[in-house]
């Protein structure tokens, strides 16, 4: 209802494009818990932005804005430790919000893709922990392309790929200890804070469609391991690398390596039926603690 | 006669012969295990071999060979490739018992993708068919899909090469039916690495979770030093080589060529993933990442000498280098 009178609105006026907006959103930092469920699954302890106080989520909520909006993004740290609240290319404010205190960050809405947010300080401790998420930036007229004038799609995916270090990383920070930064040995590999068993059922996290739909897949790596994902069933197109828009006709692989704090675009067609797994085609990142396919993976499905 | 004009057109370009040239190949693969010597130490791996003509002294008794054996078919070929799994092919114990071949980039349906949570867990023996179009030539990787943690690892793996065929059915020393990609030499180099624990450790083991990579292979070998490189390749000067790599290690790399003076040698890159790149790219650095391939063709000089195409294997926090495997090309 909305959406159809905004059109309304919309041809009223004639407007070629919608107006840039201001768009307001409210974080709240807090610790908390990740579970990985399954298998070889845990309970982590996290330290979290979230909607709410008080329930911190992995990864952070995902803020949606149009190309030239005003973003006002305030953040509440209710933890006991300094935090902050940077967008990777984007803001450049990396001081800390003290604890118990808050701060807005205003900017406007850069070119139209895909972006990482994160805490960066603490020597990547904070955004292990958890304190990461993806801006996503699309055009100004709020059309499903992946930029003004560049490739149409159907379907929108956003994958935050994150990995951890449960025994020498959370365990050790969450408990108020000094984590030894120079050792990272992640056991656990997650697509949008869960564990493969759960990504490869999760409806906002596999792609799905009719022949010949195109997915536009948004890969933020939050994480601090590179990870090569591999597509089965058909090759994509890689439309952005680490926010470079690659020129036309676009290049087709079926292997993408993400490294780590950098984001990647590609658009997926469906054109078969099936079912086809999406993995991390690295040793380790496959499992959850050692646990086949309870990592980085999900599913494509066409019925 | 309208259909003709067309028909003609394209075989003069050389674009419509493998279509009247298709080929059917039909091959077997079993599984043996075998011991490889690596920097003084034995290390147990599993590899496919070409059974085609029987079981030969495979199994248990040997046989494998890492990585298996290279495929090669035309595109527009029809390739039935059979896995025999028996009572003397090693294997884990239930659930990641038996094993298949996934044909890594070929893009076949469900049934024949080799990924037993999908395809109603075959893994005692199956038939993988795949009929690669014109304009998918290249390099593909073919690798066991079953836990694959720890069979990929274990040396299951190798590459199927799918060329052009001319008129007459022959394969064309080309990467594709683009004249510009013809070359006078060809290698497959297959990157891999090697954790000895995940080669004794088995089901949902802990070690699975961290990966310790000791041994950098190029083809099966480690080429620690020019002196003793993993592949050689004896050449002439002002002829083209063409290089396949196959990413099937479990870590970043980078791929360069060098002469002996250590300067960096330009190459150019025509396919990524068995697709043409609409712009070639010519670059003296290009990095593979695990489960990627590239398919490129360097010019040698008109000059004798001595390239040393490397790769850098580095670690995936912060690419940092493991070690450097070489290759050595003489002409």
């Amino acid at each position: 209802m909305l959406k159809k009178l905004g059109l309304t609105v919309f041809l009223l006026l004639g407007h070629g494009a919608a107006d840039a907006a201001e768009r307001n959103f409210t974080l709240h930092i807090d610790d908390g818990d990740l579970t990985i469920t399954g298998a070889g699954g845990t309970t982590l302890s996290i330290w979290g932005y979230g909607e709410s106080a008080g329930l911190p989520t992995v990864p952070a909520p995902t803020l949606t804005v149009n190309e030239g909006d005003t973003v006002n993004v305030t953040v509440y740290n209710h933890h006991s430790a300094s935090h902050n609240f940077v967008v990777q290319n984007v803001t450049n404010d990396t001081n800390p919000i003290a604890a118990n205190s808050s701060k807005t960050y205003s900017f406007t809405a850069p070119a139209a893709g895909s972006y990482l947010y994160s805490d960066t300080l603490n020597n990547n401790i904070n955004r292990e922990m958890g304190l990461h998420g993806a801006l996503i930036v699309r055009p100004a007229d709020n059309s499903n392309t992946a930029w003004t004038g560049g490739p149409a799609y159907d379907h929108e995916r956003i994958w935050v790929i994150s990995d951890m270090d449960k025994p020498r990383w959370n365990d050790v920070a969450s408990a108020g200890g000094s984590v030894d930064t120079a050792v990272y040995k992640p056991n656990y590999f997650m697509l949008n804070g869960l564990g493969g068993f759960d990504a490869m059922m999760d409806h906002n996290t596999m792609i799905m469609g009719m022949m010949d739909e195109v997915t536009l897949v948004r890969i933020v790596n939050a994480g601090q391991f590179s990870h090569s994902l591999h597509f089965h069933g058909n090759h994509f197109e890689v439309i952005n690398v680490s926010g470079v828009r690659q020129p036309t006709p676009f290049e087709q692989w079926d292997t993408i390596n993400v490294p780590p704090m950098s984001v990647a675009e590609v658009l997926y067609t469906v054109n078969q039926y099936g079912e086809y797994p999406m993995h991390i085609h690295t040793a380790q990142a496959e499992t959850a603690n050692g646990v086949y396919l309870n990592g980085g993976a999900t599913m494509i499905m066409m019925h | 006669m309208k259909k003709t004009a067309p028909i003609l057109l394209l075989s003069a370009l050389g674009l419509a012969s493998s279509h009247v040239s298709a080929a059917t190949i039909n091959k077997s693969l079993c599984v043996g295990s075998l011991s490889k010597t690596l920097s003084g130490q034995s290390v147990r791996f599993w590899g496919y071999y070409d059974c085609s003509g029987g079981m030969g002294g495979g199994g248990m008794m040997g046989g494998g060979t890492v990585p298996g054996p290279v495929i090669e078919i035309g595109a527009g070929d029809t390739l039935n490739l059979t896995l025999n799994v028996n009572m003397m092919t090693p294997q884990e114990m239930s659930p990641y018992n038996g094993h298949t071949v996934h044909l890594h980039g070929a893009d076949v349906q469900t049934d024949e993708d080799g990924v037993p949570e999908t395809n109603g867990n075959r893994v005692t023996g199956d038939t993988y068919t795949w009929a690669p179009s014109a304009g998918h030539e290249g390099s593909y990787p073919y690798h066991c899909h079953v836990h694959t943690v720890k069979h990929l690892e274990m040396g299951m793996y190798s590459a199927i090469i799918v060329r052009p065929r001319d008129g007459s059915g022959n394969f064309m020393n080309r990467l594709n039916q683009d004249a510009a990609t013809a070359y006078d030499y060809s290698q497959v180099y297959v990157l891999s690495t090697v954790d000895p624990a995940y080669h004794t450790a088995t089901g949902d083991s802990t070690v699975f979770a961290d990966y310790n990579p000791q041994y950098f292979l190029l083809s099966g070998k480690e080429g620690k030093t020019t002196g003793a490189p993993a592949m050689t390749l004896a050449a002439a000067k002002n002829k083209k080589v063409a290089l396949r790599l196959i990413g099937m290690h479990s870590t970043n790399s980078t791929f360069q060529i060098k002469d002996t003076g250590g300067n960096l040698k330009p190459f150019t890159v025509y396919i990524r993933d068995g697709r043409a790149l609409p712009t070639p790219k010519t670059v003296t650095s290009l990095d593979i990442s695990p489960g990627q391939r590239a398919d490129l063709i360097v010019a040698l000089p008109s000059t004798s000498g001595t390239w040393y195409p490397q790769v850098v294997y580095k670690k995936l926090r912060d690419n940092a280098a493991y070690a450097t495997v070489y290759g050595k090309i003489t002409f």
